[in-house]
């Protein structure tokens, strides 16, 4: 009887231990207190969510956006609800100089949150190109300009104050798993998630830490904007994920960041999505590591069955539509 | 002994369930997709993977057209397909950046029924260096340049299938890159990564219509394209890309055809590749029940080995910047 016992649970209590051993990056905590957080698409949504909060935890907060009324009246929500004066950029994140302009006038930047991001969900054979373009433009090609800008003065700040630093990115669920009417948000969204691993295998030498968030439908602004235009599918689909509200969002996401967890999910599903995702992104806890090993199989057969019911929905769909 | 049989029992009835299960819910559902006789383009198609894949094609019995940009390169490449297989291929001389020119080439040459956006641009280095040019040079050609083609290319397919009632096929080459990120491809894998967003969502969109969608992702290729890269990879680079054997163009040609033809989402091209595809399955689809299978049985495995490679890598990072800092 005991050595069935241990037959069965000796190869769990093996690989946990190697887990402990192997994991990597090692795990870090990033300290916001007195330090510098810049927040793109930060008048709004979730992202004015974060800047409240990182200012209430005490950091000195940067908000960025386009719209100058919009950043006026975000920054007196913040300063109202934290006393907390945030510094206002007025810049579009697709136009690289106007970018490094607003980081340069905001300082040196200890946690960049790449929160920015529009979503204009279509079926791509009736979606414009500039839509299209709209999306990896803003989404994908506005974190490039924004890191760019943002590295060498980082990079410094971090040798010199001797703390690690943190890049966090907001992806989307629509970023683990692409749906109908998401060709687009997608591709910008898992080009985000490509971008973060191969980075942080660049910056982790620099004590920079770097963070993808992962949030379902957010109840904000840009929510209320899309679902005017989502198609049918879409919300049926979308709908195997409850929604959350920003400010919960932006709390899961800054508790994953001050870990500097690589990827952080806002919710059950997307616990369970990040763990049939996770592939071969790296893990600093040992314990995360050891439920993903676990949960990976069932996972991918938990996943192959939604696939299922949206393939069904599809499927009634559009016969729907033609009878 | 009794007790033993059973305890076997006990563990493979659940596999037992687990298959059969599969059998039912895998979706889509399995299709084969016919290529003698058929329209297959191929962008990118004058050299590398691109032009062994039209040989290929042509050697098949498909009517092939090969895009690209330079005339004098798709002149070369259809003499030597016509020398291989007898077969004409047609040369489109545009830039997949310029939509207008990309919808103007599709249009002479009919409708597409296999798709095959092979294009691709790869200029490895650390972010912090790169140009924001070569960034913006490679979103534009590897993952904006398949909008337009695939924009160009729908309504035709669409209206084809319904014609033929053949099912058609949309192709996009990825690469293991786009599987994982890894030192000096943050552009790189930034659009390879949004190929598989493209692909899952897009399949969701086409499927009623009778089209396939399949994602290639193969390790470095012997191609003028990889000569090019390696002058300029970065060390910690060809150290982490070395984890992953190269193969010859011809052979991820022939691996990329099968699976096109199996209208398989996810095609990996050797070993590593397979393994990184299980590790990486996430929540595409997965038409073979068998397939399915083994991705849920390695599923596991894999993770655990993905997290081993992940440690391999950044130790090697470490040492190569203890190394450098010692100079």
């Amino acid at each position: 009887m005991a050595s069935l016992f241990f037959l069965f649970v000796l190869p769990f209590v093996v690989v946990l231990v190697v887990l402990t051993v192997i994991v990597r990056p090692r795990p870090v905590r990033i300290p916001l207190k007195g330090r510098h957080v810049l927040i793109s698409g930060g008048s709004s949504g979730i992202g004015l969510a974060l800047a409240r909060r990182a200012a209430a935890e005490g950091a000195r907060v940067s908000i960025l956006a386009r719209d100058p009324d919009r950043l006026r009246d975000a920054c007196d929500a913040i300063r109202l609800a934290t006393g907390v004066d945030a510094a206002a950029l007025a810049a579009d994140v697709r136009d690289p100089e106007a970018v490094a302009c607003a980081l340069e006038a905001a300082g040196h930047i200890d946690v960049l949150v790449c929160n920015h991001g529009v979503f204009l969900p279509q079926e791509l054979d009736r979606q414009s190109l500039e839509e299209v373009r709209f999306t990896v433009e803003v989404n994908l090609m506005g974190t490039f300009h924004l890191i760019k800008a943002a590295l060498p003065a980082m990079k410094q700040r971090a040798r010199e104050s001797g703390l690690p630093a943190s890049i966090a990115i907001m992806s989307s669920q629509a970023g683990q798993v692409g749906i109908y009417g998401y060709t687009a948000y997608s591709a910008s969204k898992f080009g985000l998630r490509g971008l973060a691993e191969a980075l942080q295998h660049e910056v982790i030498a620099d004590s920079i830490h770097i963070t993808l968030i992962f949030p379902p439908d957010t109840e904000t602004p840009g929510l209320a904007e899309e679902r005017k235009r989502r198609p049918d599918v879409t919300n049926m689909i979308a709908a195997s994920s409850g929604g959350m509200n920003a400010d919960d969002v932006a709390q899961k996401a800054l508790h994953g960041l001050k870990s500097a967890q690589f990827v952080v999910p806002c919710n059950f599903e997307g616990t369970m999505l990040s763990i049939a995702t996770a592939g071969l992104s790296p893990q600093r806890s040992y314990l995360m590591a050891f439920v993903e090993v676990l949960g990976a199989g069932f996972m991918r057969f938990l996943g192959l069955c939604f696939q299922w019911n949206w393939f069904n929905i599809i499927d009634k769909w559009y016969t729907k539509k033609t009878t």
